[in-house]
């Protein structure tokens, strides 16, 4: 938020509205409205003084009405801009003649009521729609009682409240009494797989949401008893999600129940809710009762508002009021209108990782309309402060809220801080991250000389970047800052032993100071970066993120090991949901990436990658050398081989739902010339399964739908035996209600009891438990379809695993640099992942992310050079005795073995290969490694403040 | 003015398209309704599945 609020690239227009767009592509022109604010933006410093002035509150919007905020004010803490906004329609000036009392706080007269809209014209080559979703509100839906019972709630709302920057600073209370619940209910699918109100599709977020919210409740309030979670399907379907689903579930306090509470009824007294719901043993109604119930509400846009931009961009919404892409499965982020796209929300609902994939993408699609309009990168002339003289430390310890100041006494850290040598000034603040706090610390580092900062707050992992940033703007090399977690690895773990985390904070910070102290200015080199890429794997993933860089302008050669493009596709006969003829969809691809530009390389394997970020050269059994700035992995996923299961492989009439796919293409389904009377699918074969693939395979569900109507088209009858139906893709719950109408039946089997086949040599039936009924189905098939789970290559990943240094997770797909910070980067610089390479998904996500893929990596390849972190090692040749110790154990190849002259030889770190983790540095025998930045001088200070109490 | 890249929408998704532009030296101009950036994500406690804060 605060990166792009000063990027020098960026203009933000807060308050603002598009409404208008001139033009074609390429050559639009956007007319822009901008809302006075009241309040000038180059003045104000975000004080707060005039909103303490202000006599008027109304209700928070922010906080859904829950708090209340003044007439003028800041919307959240760690607003961007920071500034102030005047509500007129709520002051007092607008009603009764001269309130002014927030213009005579105000010291630096930022406030202007004469203020006005604004309207001008950007020349723009291409539009990103990225307005997000609102959230259906549950006022229709009676039967739970919104807006009539106090103690119903929705999970924004709630989420709100476990805010700690929230209108009850993190407290969970029940909104008639104040009260802390002691039983919590969350009900899914509120306006969502409806199709009396809300909308018939899949909101995706919820249900890991509610889950999350569950786990976050027994946090902040450790006496609540019992957290109920009611729903229909879960679906975990994300990465990681299942695993986390599973976390919860092992919690004795959260509970879930399967099914949806016909009503809930309050007890007018004790303003307690009663939910009827079923019992799962007996099927029989029961009531179940809860202090405070929260309503899992749907995303859902506000139709006028994307109805009225959509006529201004001259793009189409569906019947919801969410912009329609030009083709799910390949074209997703492309809008109706050429030069127009789309990510995150404002198609349907999505989580974080697929939303920050799809901006990446949306900025791949939308860039190449601007290849010729790059700007220079502007030098930036800032003197930089004199650090030769003494250390002058100033610390700045964060409240997060009550993140940590809940828990450690923040004020008696600040002045433990202030006796200690070197510091020079110490304050405290609610959010040290929020841009007001940041200016602070600029201003504070001029005012009294400061020449190294501490931050006592969160995770360095997040909130680092913005601090050296922050501190580099102002001259101050940004290596020295130094940042304490007095929060995730104290406050947060030790939240239930105050006294003890306050004895760890103190030590921390002692430490910090002592080592900070020792901080060494580094100097970040720049490398040379070759502006073209190299994609292996030609699937349609490939394929598009080959696409999407060629017509940005950068050269690119796409490596497929196999003498066909296509991968996975080729073997479809029709896609989902649209129903696209899959060879058709191929040729498209096949025709955009041939007018890209990009070079194809088929039968080409790559054999080694040497080199590192903007110099890698691609080694290739057939084709020789291919050098690049940045690398693409989407070479995609294999197929769960289910030999052994359910008969797969020894009975007739088993096959995998990618054997279906091909009899389909082929047009009749057929078993040895005969025709098919019934079929069963078996979900989740090499799923959700600890033993093969944790996780969710994501395309099965919506896949077995498009086949068993597919099966029914044919007069075949069809059952389905699931555990959670997860349809959540695009259009998918639709086909999921329409496959029930045209007559297939679906059976829900439990996890430890799988559906059992019967037959010896060919399958007659299949047979399973299922709770519904507390009985066992059993039905006659002649056709058994296990729909398998993605895997990975096992060969494959090992080789490219070794060969570029990304490692794999505990899945086995390739492991992205954060979830959602970094979706489709890896831990190795300059080397990108996309696809199911990452983890398993349909075709919409993988293409999706492999637009996303391209656009992180043209941040990369549009720059001349590239910075490299200097925290790197290196070596003292005076003292290196060239034993070759450091050679051996470096898992990036970054020592090797030089002449130093005089016929002697030392080791030389290549600090472009070199991740700093100083390895090498500790196993050196004679001392000649510096591992910079974490120098033996920087920790044993540390090591020594907290052993012996004081650097003595 | 140069000429840019126009996203609409200042939340998670627009701010992380206009950062990759910017970064790839595209001119953009971010235009948000609210009085700031941040969208729904900014409302939110933390994040699942890895309980990363959300702002």
């Amino acid at each position: 938020m605060m990166d792009a609020g000063r990027h020098p690239l960026i203009d933000v227009f807060t308050l603002s509205e598009v409404i208008g767009l001139e033009g074609r592509p390429g050559n639009y022109q956007a007319t822009v409205r901008t809302a006075p604010r009241y309040v000038d933006l180059d003045l104000c410093t975000g004080c707060g003084q005039c909103s303490d002035a202000c006599p008027i509150a109304v209700p928070n919007e922010f906080d859904i009405g829950l708090g209340t905020r003044k007439a003028i004010y800041s919307p959240f803490p760690q607003a961007v801009p920071n500034a102030y906004t005047l509500d007129f329609d709520n002051c007092l000036n607008d009603v009764i003649l001269a309130c002014e009392r927030c213009r005579k706080a105000c010291d630096i007269n930022a406030i202007k009521y004469d203020d006005y809209p604004k309207e001008f014209t950007i020349p723009v080559g291409s539009v990103i729609v990225a307005t997000g979703t609102g959230v259906y509100t549950p006022y229709q839906k009676g039967d739970y009682g919104y807006g009539i019972y106090p103690n119903v709630m929705t999970g924004l709302e709630y989420e709100r409240m476990l805010n700690a920057s929230g209108p009850t600073n993190g407290k969970i209370i029940r909104p008639s009494d104040g009260r802390t619940p002691k039983k919590v209910a969350f009900i899914q699918c509120i306006g969502a797989r409806c199709a009396l109100e809300g909308g018939e599709y899949c909101s995706r977020f919820c249900c890991l949401n509610s889950a999350k919210c569950a786990l976050l409740t027994k946090d902040h309030e450790p006496d609540v008893d019992e957290v109920s979670i009611h729903y229909i399907d879960m679906r975990a379907f994300g990465k990681g999600y299942d695993e986390f689903y599973r976390r919860t579930q092992a919690e004795p306090w959260i509970k879930y129940v399967r099914g949806k509470p016909s009503k809930i009824l309050e007890d007018p007294e004790t303003r307690n809710l009663i939910l009827y719901t079923e019992d799962q043993a007996t099927g029989k109604p029961q009531k179940r009762d809860a202090d405070l119930v929260i309503l899992a509400s749907a995303g859902m846009p506000n139709r006028e508002v994307t109805t009225q931009l959509a006529k201004i961009l001259g793009i189409e919404t569906d019947e919801y009021g969410f912009f329609v892409s030009r083709q799910s499965s390949t074209q997703a982020l492309e809008a109706t209108r050429d030069g127009i796209y789309l990510c995150g929300c404002s198609r349907g609902p999505e989580d974080i990782p697929d939303s920050v994939a799809q901006a990446s993408g949306a900025a791949a699609l939308a860039a190449k309309h601007l290849a010729d309009h790059r700007i220079e990168r502007i030098k930036e002339d800032i003197p930089q402060v004199d650090t030769s003289g003494p250390p002058r430390i100033g610390v700045f310890v964060c409240n997060c809220g009550i993140n940590i100041a809940g828990v450690l006494d923040v004020k008696k850290l600040a002045e433990q801080a202030a006796k200690l040598p070197n510091v020079v000034w110490v304050q405290s603040d609610l959010f040290t991250c929020s841009d007001q706090a940041q200016r602070v610390i600029q201003e504070r580092i001029v005012e009294h000389k400061l020449n190294r900062i501490i931050a006592a707050a969160c995770t360095p992992r997040t909130h680092e970047p913005i601090f050296r940033e922050t501190i580099r703007l102002v001259g101050l090399n940004p290596y020295l800052f130094e940042m304490v977690n007095i929060r995730d690895q104290c406050s947060w773990v030790h939240a239930h032993e105050p006294e003890a985390a306050m004895e760890r904070a103190t030590d921390q910070i002692r430490m910090a100071v002592a080592r900070s102290a020792r901080l060494e200015p580094l100097e970040a080199k720049e490398l040379k970066v070759n502006p073209s890429a190299v994609v292996i794997g030609g699937g349609l993933a490939g394929m598009r993120a080959a696409t999407d860089l060629a017509l940005q302008g950068f050269p690119v050669t796409l490596i497929e090991k196999t003498e066909r493009l296509g991968g996975r596709s080729r073997e479809l006969n029709v896609t989902f949901p649209e129903e696209y003829d899959a060879e058709t969809l191929f040729n498209e691809a096949y025709e955009r990436l041939k007018q890209s530009g990009a070079r194809v390389l088929t039968g080409t394997e790559v054999i080694g990658v040497d080199g590192f970020v903007g110099g890698f050269t691609v080694k290739t059994d057939t084709n020789g050398d291919v050098k690049a700035g940045a690398i693409i992995m989407a070479i995609g996923s294999d197929i769960y081989n289910p030999v052994g299961e359910y008969g797969y492989g020894m009975t007739k009439g088993v096959i995998t739902n990618m054997q279906l796919e091909a009899q389909l293409k082929q047009g009749e389904v057929e078993l040895d010339g005969e025709s098919v009377k019934t079929a069963a699918f078996v979900q989740c074969v090499g799923s959700r399964d600890p033993e093969t693939n944790p996780g969710c395979s994501r395309y099965c569900c919506a896949t077995t739908v498009k086949q068993a109507l597919a099966l029914r088209k044919r007069g075949i009858n069809v059952i389905v035996f699931y555990r959670d139906m997860r349809t959540f893709s695009h259009h998918a719950e639709e086909s999921y209600r329409e496959a029930r109408r045209a007559g297939v039946v679906f059976v829900r089997y439990n996890d430890d009891r799988k559906p059992e086949i019967i037959g010896e040599n060919k399958v007659t039936g299949i047979r399973a438990y299922t709770e519904a009924i507390d009985d066992i189905v059993e039905a006659d098939v002649d056709l058994v379809v296990l729909a398998v789970g993605l895997s990975p290559y096992k060969e494959a990943y090992a080789k490219l695993k070794e060969i570029m240094k990304v490692p794999t997770g505990p899945d086995g797909f390739f492991m992205e640099r954060h979830p959602k910070l970094g979706p489709v980067e890896t831990n190795t610089e300059g080397i990108f992942v996309c696809g199911c390479a990452q983890g398993p998904k349909d075709l919409t996500d993988s293409v999706a992310q492999a637009s996303g893929a391209a656009g992180k990596a043209a941040t990369l390849l549009a720059n001349e050079t590239v910075l490299l972190d200097p925290t790197t090692c290196a070596v003292s040749f005076d003292l290196c005795r060239d034993c070759g110790t450091c050679v051996a154990i470096c898992d990036f190849h970054a020592p090797e073995r030089v002449a130093i002259g005089g016929g002697l030889f030392a080791a030389k770190i290549n600090e472009a290969l070199c991740k700093g983790c100083g390895t090498c540095a500790a196993m050196c025998p004679t001392g000649a490694i510096k591992a910079r930045h974490f120098t033996d001088n920087q920790i044993s200070s540390m090591m020594r403040v907290f052993l012996l109490g004081s650097e003595a | 003015m140069d000429k840019g890249v126009l996203v609409i929408g200042g939340g998670v998704a627009g701010i992380q398209a206009a950062l990759d532009l910017a970064a790839a030296r595209v001119k953009t101009y971010l235009v948000e309704k609210a009085p700031s950036l941040g969208g729904r994500m900014a409302q939110l406690d933390k994040t699942f599945p890895t309980m990363d804060c959300s702002i």
